[in-house]
């Protein structure tokens, strides 16, 4: 029978309007679309939290008729509990449904929009790369064991059988280790890249409605492969610090880091604490000390973490405290402390101190060496004699001129100049050869005793040319193996006196050059000693700290006396009456 | 009273379960569903919580946990005597700089070789779960290994 399309449209109308009428009150509350496959069995439930919890009246509706959809389980298009059933799908199907959501006071909709195509996963080379013919996008990490799940959401009545599971529209044997089926899932052990791809899992469907037919339903699945995103229960780890201790002194401010590599995946705290407390809420009222922002750079495979604390002024009590980074489960502390006296540059500055000082006096004495002991022998002088058995302070040695020959520069010296200052002035007693020894007694003899009488031995050099080098030669051959038996035997000091610059000392005898060479010589210059001679001239200052330190007085005693010869055959010595001998 | 702590960010993570399903928002709800070519699935933030001393030890690590867009917070409260789970408007955020524990907002999150488990802090026993299969809203359920999912599986955006 043919309804009359006026007729149709009318009816239409009406019931769109009965539709409008029952949802006009009702909120939209959301509007889904589906694309399912001809075939198929097809549920839906009606549920949005927390609207279909708890008491209320869920109604189905086919836009297109607006009449609500049968409960009678054997139709093929009906509505059990909250859920439509579409046992199976047909082309015809397409199109809008409404599932209206009644509460004693609400009213909602939810619009689902269905559309139905002939596309079947493994059927139809040309559509395999097409991404909405998956019906589901799902995951596995490499490495990891994990399954795929064949989502099959159906109402209790229906029974799900047989659940079968193709990889590339290959069938998955069910005895491989790798794919293990159980229940609605595949389990997948030992992820690998090649695992990714396209599965399809079918199913049998039983419903009561129509107990003999056996529905199928086929899903197919999209399977990523992704990296390990898991968190793994490695534990972070602390870099820095490493229970460590800081010098630091008082009132400094100070800033530490905590250094910190963990997973991507963890999600840990990180934190310094104080006494069990974060230092921010330990501090909260000074905010002394304080925790930091924290930074991070990110690695492939770790998350490098740095959050520091920072000491505004680190303060006596703070030393000895276990300030604790903490990074999940680890934890490293720090500790402050005092720093050590510097020893190392106390020691330093004291050593560098004395060589300075050290130096200075050394300096200071060499340059002023002889006014220094000079004025220490006149300062602290003994009035006591010491008794060493010497007669004379020192023996004057000189080249004697040959009979008749002028040398008048040396006699003056010898002895005019000599006597004066460290005799008259100085207080000293000379032994000179021709002026103190016994007319008709011999040199060798007059040397050889008084020599030994005597504490020094003043020699006198007079190296001009033509003069006396000669006899200079001569006398000493003379004289010299009793002066240098002396010498050796007594370990005599030898006062070298040189009468002018000695142009070559190499033409002077060996024994002259080492005397000179060890004991120094002090040089004279007639011109600079046209004056009357005085001891606190520096020739006669270096002939004086060279003698010996005299232990008796010689000054105002010695200088109101004329000057007489003495002898050596006394014990000590006394000025005695007598002439002057040459 | 706010002051500035340590992490600039929260963690942010997928959340997904073992059945190949994720937390998605539908209307001003978190559900899990199916991920599919088109599921959005929410970005959760996560802050640590860094008041210690205050809370429960060996449970895991408190945490406040909310969702990057909208942002919002998970929120475990007692509705007819039951506690359920809602979406605050207050932001982790502010929870992580908030001076005291916010008890209400935290979870205790408790690692399992790749699982995880959220605990609430205010009601210690509920935990944040899912119904196993299909599409199901988050809520809280204190029936772990029955019907429902507690275990989670946080995942590190790609």
């Amino acid at each position: 029978m043919r309804t009359p399309a006026p007729l149709l449209c009318a009816l239409s109308l009406a019931l769109r309007a009965t539709v409008t009428a029952t949802a006009g009150a009702c909120k939209d509350l959301i509007s889904q679309n589906k694309i399912v496959r001809v075939g198929q069995p097809f549920a839906w439930n009606c549920t949005y939290f927390p609207l279909t919890y708890g008491d209320v009246h869920v109604t189905w509706y086919r836009a297109s008729s607006g009449t609500p959809l049968p409960r009678n389980i054997s139709k093929r298009i009906h509505q059990e509990h909250t859920w439509m059933l579409i046992l199976p799908l047909t082309d015809r199907d397409s199109g809008m449904y409404q599932c209206v959501i009644t509460h004693s006071r609400s009213c909602h909709i939810i619009h689902v929009n269905l559309t139905v195509k002939k596309i079947y996963p493994c059927v139809g080379s040309r559509n395999r790369s097409l991404n909405f013919l998956y019906d589901y996008d799902q995951i596995l990490h490499l490495g990891n064991s994990e399954s795929l799940n064949c989502h099959m959401h159906f109402p209790d009545s229906c029974r799900v059988q047989s659940i079968r599971w193709y990889k590339d529209c290959e069938e998955i044997p069910s005895e491989q280790q790798k794919f293990i089926p159980w229940e609605t899932k595949l389990f997948v052990h030992n992820v690998s890249a090649e695992d990714g791809g396209k599965y399809t899992c079918t199913a049998r469907l039983v419903h009561p409605g129509n107990p003999g037919k056996r529905y199928v339903l086929v899903q197919s699945i999209r399977v990523d492969i992704l990296e390990s995103g898991r968190p793994g229960g490695k534990i972070p780890k602390i870099i820095y610090p490493r229970n460590n201790s800081i010098e630091v002194r008082p009132g400094s401010t100070l800033i530490v880091d905590c250094n910190i590599t963990d997973t991507k995946e963890n999600t840990n705290l990180r934190c310094w604490t104080v006494n069990n407390t974060m230092v921010d809420n330990y501090y909260s009222d000074s905010k002394r000390v304080q925790e930091g922002i924290e930074t991070n750079i990110s690695f492939q495979d770790h998350i490098f973490y740095t959050v520091n604390i920072t000491f505004r002024e680190v303060k006596m009590e703070d030393y000895g405290l276990p300030f604790i980074c903490h990074a999940g489960v680890s934890a490293a502390y720090i500790m402050l402390r005092l720093p050590a006296p510097d020893v190392q540059a106390y020691l330093i500055g004291v050593f560098v101190a004395l060589t300075v000082v050290v130096t200075l006096v050394l300096v200071i004495y060499s340059s002023f060496k002889v006014d220094i002991v000079l004025w220490y022998r006149s300062a602290f002088h003994s009035k006591e004699t010491k008794e060493d058995g010497k007669l004379y302070d020192a023996y004057v040695l000189y080249p004697r001129p040959e009979e008749g020959s002028p040398c008048h520069r040396m006699d003056r010296l010898v002895l005019k100049l000599l006597p004066e200052v460290l005799e008259r002035q100085c207080g000293y007693k000379l032994f000179i050869l021709g002026r103190d020894g016994f007319p008709g007694q011999a040199v060798a003899s007059v040397i050889d005793e008084n020599v030994r009488l005597c504490r020094r031995l003043i020699f006198v050099l007079d190296p001009e040319p033509g003069s006396s080098s000669a006899a200079l030669l001569q006398s000493l051959s003379e004289e010299q193996i009793a002066v240098y038996s002396a010498l050796i035997r007594d370990g005599m000091e030898v006062i070298l006196i040189e009468l002018e610059t000695v142009a070559d000392y190499g033409a002077l005898p060996q024994s002259i050059q080492y005397i000179r060479q060890k004991h120094g010589a002090v040089r004279w210059r007639e011109d600079a000693m046209a004056q009357s001679p005085s001891a606190k001239t520096r020739f006669w200052k270096e002939v004086r700290y060279r003698m010996p330190p005299r232990r008796y007085p010689p000054a105002s005693q010695s200088q109101s006396q004329r000057y007489t010869p003495s002898t050596c055959a006394a014990g000590k010595w006394q000025p005695t009456a007598g002439s002057l001998t040459h | 009273m706010s002051k500035e702590l340590s992490m600039a960010l929260p963690f942010y993570r997928h959340v997904s379960d073992l059945n190949q399903r994720v937390w998605v928002l539908q209307g001003q709800t978190l559900i899990m569903a199916p991920r599919k070519a088109n599921t959005v699935p929410v970005i959760v933030g996560l802050y640590p919580c860094p008041h210690l001393e205050t809370l429960e030890k060996d449970r895991g690590k408190p945490m406040y946990l909310g969702l990057q867009e909208p942002q919002c917070s998970l929120l475990c409260t007692k509705i007819g005597g039951q506690p359920v789970l809602q979406l605050n408007e207050r932001t982790i955020r502010n929870l992580y700089h908030y001076p005291e524990p916010e008890k209400p907002f935290l979870f205790y999150h408790n690692e399992v070789g790749s699982t995880s488990t959220f605990e609430s802090a205010a009601f210690l026993g509920w935990f944040i779960a899912a119904d196993s299969t299909g599409q199901s809203p988050v809520v809280m359920t204190q029936e772990v290994g029955k019907t429902f999912v507690t275990e989670f599986v946080l995942t590190t955006l790609s």
